[in-house]
């Protein structure tokens, strides 16, 4: 409408604009003008608003502390070591039996290599002393005799004499008492403190 | 408007998001034409008033945002025919909008083409306003929206769902007949 050439039709529309009075009254005015000033939404908090808001709500703070405790379960499962049977962290002790020191150095040895191959050399032998006993079961049965008198038995110490003990009896029951007067003394040579004799005869009575 | 100041669909946004002094850009803009489109479409100043405060009200406390195509202003102007169909509705007073009106029957030929008559139409605001009614009312429309709404065709032709075409001619018959209307008064 703006175009230079109007046409005469053009020129009414123009003339109805120009000569319209009409308004609307001033008390329409400054009640719509109220009613929008009073209706007027509530700002939309930001995103923390809402986020703190959210976290205030019961139902969120139920959700969110299920969440941490999963959070946390699954991190201290993960952070657990894995359970080793008759795992023994302390090192073998110095004061040792050379025959303890070798058997040592063969178990590092047997580490260290795998089945078939060559030795290694003796170097690996101090590493024997924190080798992990989990792999013992690799050793071979001679290795596992000889660490019988030459390192402390895996199994708890009360068990496992009781267990030796109980094997005693049944030798002397199957009519092997050799065998187990021999077994005997190399309990008592093992445990020389213990009272080998008096828990022979409690199991004897059980 | 121009390209700096903010956009009525913006306006709109920004009073839906608690702004409340962008309505009042928002209103400062349009009451004036809505009021006169009201006015000359309804001939009561009261129902005009009463539609115009219904339409602004309905828009202060409404969530919705003009949809598909519409801007604010084709928005606004639907709005506010809309309820003044409903009152004509609820009245029970006939819906002139909805005339089958036959443009080529009541065309009058237009013979006032000196340009010193075209600059000799009356001012006086009452001939303004009968010459005005005396328009069927689905050319007063089109003339309405035409001079205060500042829609263009497309947009007419989609607010009062009618052929574009259609908007065309009622337009120019209108103004034809306002001219003619408005030059006899002068000439009397």
């Amino acid at each position: 409408m703006t175009d230079a050439r109007k046409t005469p039709e053009d020129q009414v529309l123009q003339h109805y604009r120009e000569h319209s009075r009409d308004e609307p009254p001033a008390h329409l005015d400054a009640f719509i003008l109220a009613a929008a000033h009073r209706e007027t939404p509530a700002p939309k908090p930001n995103l923390w608003q809402r986020w703190v808001k959210a976290c205030q709500k019961p139902r969120w703070q139920v959700a969110f502390a299920s969440l941490v405790g999963v959070a946390l379960m699954l991190a201290l499962v993960q952070r657990t070591p894995e359970q080793v049977p008759g795992y023994d962290f302390a090192p073998a002790p110095k004061t040792s039996a050379p025959i303890a020191k070798k058997e040592s150095a063969q178990l590092a040895r047997s580490l260290a290599a795998p089945a078939g191959a060559m030795s290694a050399p003796e170097a690996a032998a101090p590493m024997a002393d924190f080798a992990a006993p989990a792999q013992t079961e690799s050793i071979s049965a001679e290795m596992a005799d000889e660490a019988k008198v030459s390192k402390p038995p895996v199994m708890a110490p009360a068990k496992f004499i009781d267990d030796q003990l109980r094997e005693v009896i049944r030798l002397q029951k199957a009519g092997q008492p050799q065998a187990a007067a021999d077994l005997m003394a190399t309990l008592h040579k093992r445990f020389p403190k213990e009272n080998l004799a008096a828990r022979l005869k409690e199991l004897q009575k059980n | 408007m121009s390209a700096l100041e903010p956009s009525d669909e913006s306006l709109l946004a920004r009073y839906r998001a608690g702004d409340g002094p962008a309505f009042e850009i928002l209103y400062a803009r349009h009451r004036q034409g809505l009021y006169r489109f009201l006015l000359g479409l309804s001939g009561k100043p009261e129902l005009a008033e009463e539609v115009y405060q219904d339409t602004w009200l309905s828009l202060i406390r409404s969530t919705s945002q003009p949809q598909g195509r519409a801007n604010f202003r084709t928005w606004l102007y639907q709005i506010a025919r809309n309820r003044l169909i409903d009152h004509w509705r609820k009245h029970g007073i006939h819906n002139p909008l909805h005339d089958s009106y036959d443009e080529q029957t009541h065309a009058v030929i237009d013979e006032a083409t000196d340009p010193q008559l075209l600059l000799s139409l009356s001012r006086d605001s009452q001939r303004l306003e009968a010459a005005l009614q005396n328009l069927p009312a689905d050319q007063r429309e089109v003339f309405l929206l035409r001079a205060h709404s500042d829609l263009d065709f497309p947009q007419i032709a989609t607010l009062t769902e009618t052929p574009l075409e259609t908007v065309k001619s009622r337009l120019r018959y209108a103004q034809q007949k306002l001219r003619r209307l408005l030059a006899e008064e002068v000439l009397t």
